[in-house]
């Protein structure tokens, strides 16, 4: 057995209920990794990028990493990948915690799940042993709850993934969920609810060895040293909704479906007046010293909020009220649905009400009890719902009207909160995203936010920026470490490169990694080239193109200059 | 000339806003260490710990300590990872 590897597979068809390890070579490890590299190779290798991302024979994938189970401070996370019936492109999304842990426990690399099972099932891996139970004593019920009595009725020693209601009823971005955190992106609780799987319970008690110990063992204390310093202070204190005022200030908060940058009533939703009314806790995820987690009391229970859930249900959607944001954070929770996608689907239908486009006159830029009706209507898929839960690409080609022009998505992946006219690397970042728009998989923010820059004049210099921070990105969701670390890198690929070296015993340097993000870029493109993916897509909506930002005429991307920052982003990838 | 702080700046000054006197990016840091002491932790013999980021007037970032300052102007201090 390799290193900090199992060295195989485990891949399940719920049809049939068969179970079979599937060897992986060391090439194939060494070449991808795991998390999202692995999932791309294994969703090409098994016919993925062609098939209905809903139907039977679609595999969905859950990739764990060579560092998951390593002392490494944040790589308890696991990486779900699949075709995404929101995009019909590559998806990956991310989320962490013990279910990572006790996944890879169960002597796999990988669970590579296809088929439908004949009633709604959770399926149960223990230590590799696979089998079928019945949920119907769960079935509609939120995450969280079935989390709680599927640990209650197998053992509170079982990690669980979960899909919620609307991944029950295939709304195009249901997530899937684990101890309250979310692969979030693109609908990966669709495809799982497709294949009738409510929840998966993972245990085991197969280990990977390291081939250096003592090295990682010192490796690891340094980094958690780190990980406490200023590099992460502000995800450790403030938590990520602390950009919500800073982005208002620089006129790059999204709101009223990017209708302008600046929301007046930014500081009534701040998570500094937030906390005034709620009480606030802190969490992390399991093998995590930075502890990002921001908790606020909402009425009997908790919700944890992020700056993307906070911009989405909050200046997107015009709502000033807090406790109305939180409300709907809470709920989408619950349904098991993408904050972001949520956010951005109901302020396009807000939008589209405000043109005289859509006959629901209650659902009103700035009413939170809109929002919250909303986001009942898409879990439930009833009424305006329906169409909403098909996301706002969907939505507008239904709604008509050129609608299309400002539906705040690219290749059907809903925008997050970052204002593409005022920040134009990452306006390429989105436009060439795999998944679509994203702020996961290219930071190129961190680039727009700097003196490398002007962010609102993106130059043919701003292209290697916007590669390099997919190109790191893609490395980070690979190993996998938390992206929340990558201000204590001095140089990431040569410090990586020794953590992977402790783990594997691979002579792995800098310039290899950097080989490795390339190619797991291009297996990403791979996937969507066989799913029909055309440069038309890289681009952005007819909004965001040579018209200024209203509330700061100097943010104009023009038509032609994206144009050519997408045309130099292929030609620096060789594409 | 005005500071203003946003998030753990802020945090660390321990307040949102100040007005100096200064006429370049360097003076203005040696001010700041002497009234806003909670923000030594930030800084380096050189400017702002690499976490942290400066932008002038909502338009360029600037980390040169030569970087000219004139009456009016308004810099802005934050944390330099902006994303979430």
């Amino acid at each position: 057995m390799p290193f900090g590897h199992h060295g195989n597979y485990l891949r399940i068809d719920v049809s049939s209920g068969r179970a079979e390890r599937v060897p992986l070579s060391d090439t194939v490890l060494r070449q991808y990794l795991g998390g999202s590299g692995l999932g791309a190779r294994l969703l090409l290798d098994e016919g993925g990028a062609t098939a209905d991302p809903l139907s039977p024979e679609a595999p969905i994938i859950f990739a764990f990493s060579p560092l998951v189970g390593s002392p490494l401070t944040t790589s308890a996370k696991f990486a779900v990948v699949s075709k995404s019936p929101l995009t019909e492109r590559f998806n990956d999304s991310l989320a962490s915690s013990g279910f990572a842990i006790a996944g890879k426990r169960t002597g796999s690399d990988a669970i590579l799940i296809v088929g439908r099972a004949a009633d709604w099932s959770v399926l149960v891996i223990d230590d590799g042993d696979v089998r079928l139970e019945p949920v119907d004593d769960v079935l509609g019920d939120p995450c969280q709850v079935a989390e709680e009595k599927l640990r209650a009725r197998l053992g509170a020693d079982y990690r669980i993934a979960s899909i919620g209601p609307a991944g029950e009823r295939a709304v195009r971005y249901a997530t899937i969920s684990h101890d309250g955190r979310h692969a979030g992106r693109g609908g990966s609780g669709a495809v799982l609810g497709s294949k009738r799987i409510k929840a998966i319970a993972v245990r085991g008690t197969k280990y990977c060895e390291w081939a250096h110990p003592r090295e990682l063992t010192e490796l690891s204390r340094d980094l958690s040293k780190r990980s406490f310093g200023p590099a992460t202070a502000k995800y450790r204190e403030l938590g990520t909704a602390t950009n919500l005022l800073t982005f208002n200030r620089f006129g790059t908060l999204p709101t009223r479906n990017f209708q302008t940058g600046t929301f007046d009533e930014a500081p009534s939703i701040s998570p500094e007046q937030l906390r005034v009314e709620h009480a606030r806790t802190r969490a992390s995820c399991v093998a995590c010293t930075i502890g990002c987690e921001h908790i606020y009391s909402l009425g009997n229970g908790t919700v944890r909020l992020e700056y993307e859930s906070l911009f989405a249900l909050g200046s997107l959607c015009g709502v000033s009220d807090g406790t109305a944001v939180l409300r709907a954070s809470q709920r989408c929770d619950e349904l098991g649905i993408d904050t972001i996608s949520t956010g951005g689907s109901i302020a396009f239908a807000m939008e589209c009400v405000e043109r005289g486009w859509l006959d629901e006159p209650w659902l009103t830029f700035g009413s939170g009890a809109a929002v919250f009706k909303a986001i009942e209507l898409i879990g439930q898929r009833e009424g305006v719902g329906a169409i909403l839960a098909e996301g706002s690409r969907r939505a507008a080609q239904i709604i008509g009207q050129g609608s299309i022009a400002f539906a705040p998505q690219v290749k059907g992946l809903e925008i997050p909160g970052y204002e593409p006219r005022a920040l134009q690397t990452m306006a390429l970042g989105f436009a060439v995203g795999a998944r679509g728009a994203d702020h996961n998989r290219s930071g190129a923010y961190d680039v727009d936010f700097s003196d490398k820059v002007d962010r609102r004049n993106a130059t043919l210099d701003s292209v290697r920026h916007a590669i390099d921070t997919e190109d790191r990105a893609a490395l980070m969701d690979s190993l996998i470490l938390c992206k929340f670390l990558r201000g204590v890198f001095t140089d990431f690929q040569v410090e990586t490169a020794g953590m992977l070296h402790a783990v594997t015993g691979w002579d792995v340097t800098a310039a290899e990694l950097r080989d490795t993000a390339r190619r797991i870029i291009s297996a990403k493109r791979q996937v969507n080239l066989l799913a029909g993916w055309t440069r038309d897509e890289d681009t952005l909506p007819e909004r965001f193109l040579d018209a200024p930002l209203p509330n700061d005429p100097a943010a104009t991307l023009t038509r032609e200059r994206l144009h050519e920052l997408v045309a130099e982003y292929h030609r620096q990838r060789g594409w | 000339m005005y500071v203003e702080f946003l998030g753990i700046p802020r945090e660390r000054a321990g307040i949102s806003e100040l007005e100096v006197d200064a006429a370049t990016l360097g003076q203005l840091l040696g001010t700041l260490a002497t009234r806003c002491p909670g923000l030594g932790a930030l800084m380096t013999a050189d400017g702002f710990h690499p976490s942290i980021a400066a932008n002038l007037n909502g338009d360029a970032f600037v980390s040169d300590p030569a970087t000219p300052l004139a009456e009016g102007d308004h810099l802005l201090i934050l944390s330099a990872d902006a994303g979430g």
